[in-house]
């Protein structure tokens, strides 16, 4: 009930929270409530094609004559599955990482830190373009890509909060009656980190789904027919200023999607921060 | 080294000032598909033959509006047998200022020969003679009906120029980069991945016409949204053939016109018939039946009258020798392609087709949704793959490294059947962009050979039509529809040769020849 006041005290986190739930809620539900529920596959219907919006097709249709209101539903679905899995994947690596270098230190530290330090100083648009340009580019491999270069960020800031912690008062009194390591680091140390990783979570989403998003635009993300926002984007391009309805739809989906992550992430660090 | 660069710059912009004309001068700006081959001898694709055509001649030119040849930088010629014997013009210079003699046109033919690139397979077997300063002879091994034909894709190379510049055995790096030919145009600068500079030459031996455009920019890899913003905003003039449906028939209602040229080739989708399942022919044939030609050519209308094509009869287009008469159009047939699929020896359900489009043909991925959609109603997977041009000419020549399904345009180089037919399948070219069906049919070697050395029309008919029957019958190709190539282009310039029939040569990119263009305003 407290979370929710505060929420409420901020009504841009509203909006962020608003946002992200009603686009769960479609990627989720897509089958059901799009209103072309097979054109997120091979399907052509070229009386219909490139038609400006209509009360007929909300957002227009493309090239091929498919409902572009349907395939943004269904690219959210990528998207978000893209952003959880690559979240999912990333945030314990990053964080048994920076746990480690930050509570062992030494050598440990050091060397796994460096690593970071190499894996952050390469951009990470670049990162992920090098390793698909080696890789097929499937979904998978895309997802691959991404987590690749997220999880340092993670270990970066867990790292920076275990240092600070291992010098406070419970850790030492933990380590005086003798608790391992493990169990500090996860169970006296981690806590105190969760509530710094979860907001980064919820920032991260939003940029997570504009690096993937950049790499379908330039033909290294997921494969036609699947709809994706950032392939969408990028075929709608070429027939610009006159078919502007192909690109800027996909363009404005990836822009609420992130907007609301962010705007809800905000919000958390708010609340997470009180709570502390 | 910033110093130097920028001392030249300045010497090379002071030296521009005082030499530019009191005349404004006329720019034609256009854009092709990079790269741009600059090597005539390596010539292949529509930006090499623009190219070529401008910087370099040919003994003959196609007759403009009708069929047969003129002579060009031949006088005359003679047939007799098995031996051609040219006489050259003797007013023709290079661009260098160097005469044209006979020993030009040897070096050129055997430098072809010799690096073995582009279309020199129109050649093998030829062997050439200077007789003297102005008459050359070439003697052919076997009887090759289209040969003169075959010399509109001769271009003649400046022997004592190129030797001059380099140390290479035929001068691959000096071509490579400098035009060393008679053409009505000069190089003026060369970057085959962005831009070539051409520049009218004084000493054309034809002359050029003031009103032909003074300087052009062919410009390679531009964005359709790119090209369709330059010519709305009057920067850009001949827009490439490759532009989406969509976006041509945008610029022409803006008030582009539309410039034709008639098609002397097909638009192909390739199988690559090394490749399971696609070595079965009834796999093939499942799949060239189920394929829907009459939404591919709706796929192609640009308006009402402008189309980029016409329905497909088989193999060879409708007009040419051998071709199927207009009304027996290709359809699709999708209980017969199930019965061949019934019959092929591969599972349907194991299959994974993989079909591909070139990166810088839009339209070629709405064919590729197309064929994918058609697929699976024979419940047959497939995958999409995006290649650029470059990409795609590199690996199809290895049977293993071309895609199931290869989408292309060719069209006859020469304008005869044998240079659109033999390159695509016989078993003994190697593998080109032209031939990803990498094919290997006794019988269809036979036709092509026997269309090829056929000494009356009536017997060259009668083969290609062989041919014909027997390439639909095993269906290394979906032939998709006839292809006419349309641009659009601004009104500041005006294309007799790709606006008017009767100036038409039927030999694509011969329409570029900028000497005939006309540049209003």
């Amino acid at each position: 009930m407290r979370t929710l006041r505060i929420l409420a005290r901020n009504p841009l986190s509203v909006v962020g929270l608003v946002l992200v739930l009603l686009i769960i809620f479609a990627a989720v539900f897509a089958q059901y409530i799009v209103p072309y529920p097979t054109h997120n596959g091979s399907v052509i219907d070229f009386a219909f094609a490139n038609k400006p919006p209509s009360a007929r097709n909300w957002f227009g249709t493309d090239l091929v004559g498919r409902d572009i209101f349907s395939r943004i539903i269904y690219a959210y679905q990528i998207s978000l599955t893209l952003g959880v899995v690559v979240l999912a994947v990333a945030t314990p690596i990053g964080t048994i990482i920076g746990l480690l270098a930050g509570y062992v230190g030494g050598w440990v530290e050091n060397v796994l830190m460096r690593l970071v330090d190499i894996f952050l100083s390469i951009p990470p648009l670049v990162l992920a373009i090098a390793m698909m340009g080696v890789l097929e580019p499937t979904l998978t491999n895309a997802m691959l890509a991404v987590t690749v270069v997220w999880w340092p960020w993670y270990a970066r800031l867990v790292y920076s909060i275990a240092r600070a912690e291992r010098e406070e008062g419970y850790v030492l009194a933990a380590e005086v009656i003798g608790a391992s390591a493990v169990h500090i680091s996860f169970r006296e140390i981690l806590p105190n980190c969760l509530p710094a990783i979860i907001t980064k979570m919820t920032l991260d989403m939003g940029f997570v789904i504009i690096i993937a998003s950049s790499l379908s635009f330039l033909g290294l993300g997921v494969q036609p027919p699947t709809p994706d926002l950032g392939s969408m984007v990028a075929e709608g391009a070429r027939y610009l200023p006159d078919s502007w309805w192909l690109s800027v739809f996909p363009g404005l989906a990836i822009l609420v999607a992130v907007f609301g992550f962010n705007l809800l992430g905000d919000g958390l660090r708010e609340i997470l921060s009180v709570d502390k | 080294m910033m110093n130097k660069y920028s001392l030249l710059t300045s010497a090379l912009l002071a030296a521009m000032t005082v030499a530019a004309p009191a005349m404004a001068e006329s720019v034609l700006r256009l854009d092709e598909v990079a790269v741009g081959e600059l090597d005539p001898a390596k010539a292949s694709d529509y930006a090499d033959s623009i190219l070529m055509f401008n910087v370099y001649d040919t003994l003959v030119l196609p007759q403009q509006g009708g069929p047969g040849h003129t002579p060009h930088l031949a006088a005359s010629w003679e047939n007799d047998g098995a031996t051609y014997t040219f006489t050259l013009r003797d007013d023709v210079k290079f661009q260098s200022g160097n005469p044209l003699r006979a020993e030009d046109v040897v070096y050129s033919i055997e430098r072809m020969q010799a690096l073995g690139a582009g279309l020199s397979y129109l050649f093998a077997g030829v062997t050439t003679a200077a007789v003297d300063e102005n008459t050359v002879t070439f003697t052919l091994e076997a009887p090759y009906a289209p040969f003169v034909a075959s010399l509109v894709r001769l271009p003649i190379v400046d022997k004592a120029l190129i030797e001059a510049n380099s140390d290479e055995e035929w001068g691959g790096d000096f071509l490579s980069a400098n035009a060393a030919g008679t053409g009505a145009y000069g190089v003026r600068s060369h970057n085959p991945q962005e831009e070539t500079v051409m520049t009218k030459s004084d000493s054309y031996f034809l002359g050029v016409p003031d009103v032909a455009p003074d300087t052009v920019r062919l410009r390679y890899g531009l964005e359709p949204a790119t090209v369709r913003t330059l010519i709305a905003q009057g920067e850009h003039d001949i827009a490439s053939q490759w532009l989406p449906p969509e976006v041509i028939s945008a610029l022409a209602k803006d008030g582009a016109q539309l410039l034709t040229e008639a098609g002397t080739g097909g638009f192909y989708f390739k199988m690559n018939t090394t490749k399971a399942p696609l070595d079965d022919v009834n796999c093939r044939l499942a799949l060239s039946h189920a394929f829907d030609y009459s939404t591919a050519i709706q796929m192609i209308a640009i308006n009402d009258e402008v189309s980029a094509g016409s329905p497909s009869t088989g193999a060879i287009p409708v007009g040419m020798f051998g071709a199927n008469s207009a009304n027996m159009q290709m359809s699709q047939d999708l209980d017969k392609a199930k019965e061949y699929l019934a019959a092929c020896k591969y599972d349907a359900a194991d299959m994974n087709i993989e079909v591909s489009w070139i990166a810088e043909v839009p339209l070629e991925e709405r064919f590729a949704l197309l064929m994918q959609s058609n697929f699976s109603q024979l419940g047959i997977k497939s995958e999409i793959q995006k290649m650029p041009w470059a990409l795609f000419a590199e690996q199809v020549s290895k049977p293993e490294n071309t895609p199931h399904i290869s989408q292309l345009f060719v069209n006859a180089v020469t304008g005869d059947p044998d240079t659109l037919l033999y390159g695509m399948y016989h078993s003994s070219t190697p593998g080109t962009w032209q031939s990803p069906e990498h094919l290997n049919d006794a019988e269809v070697d036979q036709h092509l050979v026997a269309g090829r050395s056929a000494s009356s029309d009536a017997e060259r008919t009668e083969a290609y039509s062989a041919l014909n029957a027997r390439l639909l019958a095993i269906a290394p190709t979906i032939y998709g529809f006839d292809r006419q190539s349309v641009f659009a282009a601004s009104n500041r310039v005006k294309v007799p040769a790709m606006s008017d029939a009767s100036q038409a040569f039927g030999l694509d990119g011969m329409g570029f020849s900028f000497r005939l263009m006309e540049m209003v305003e």
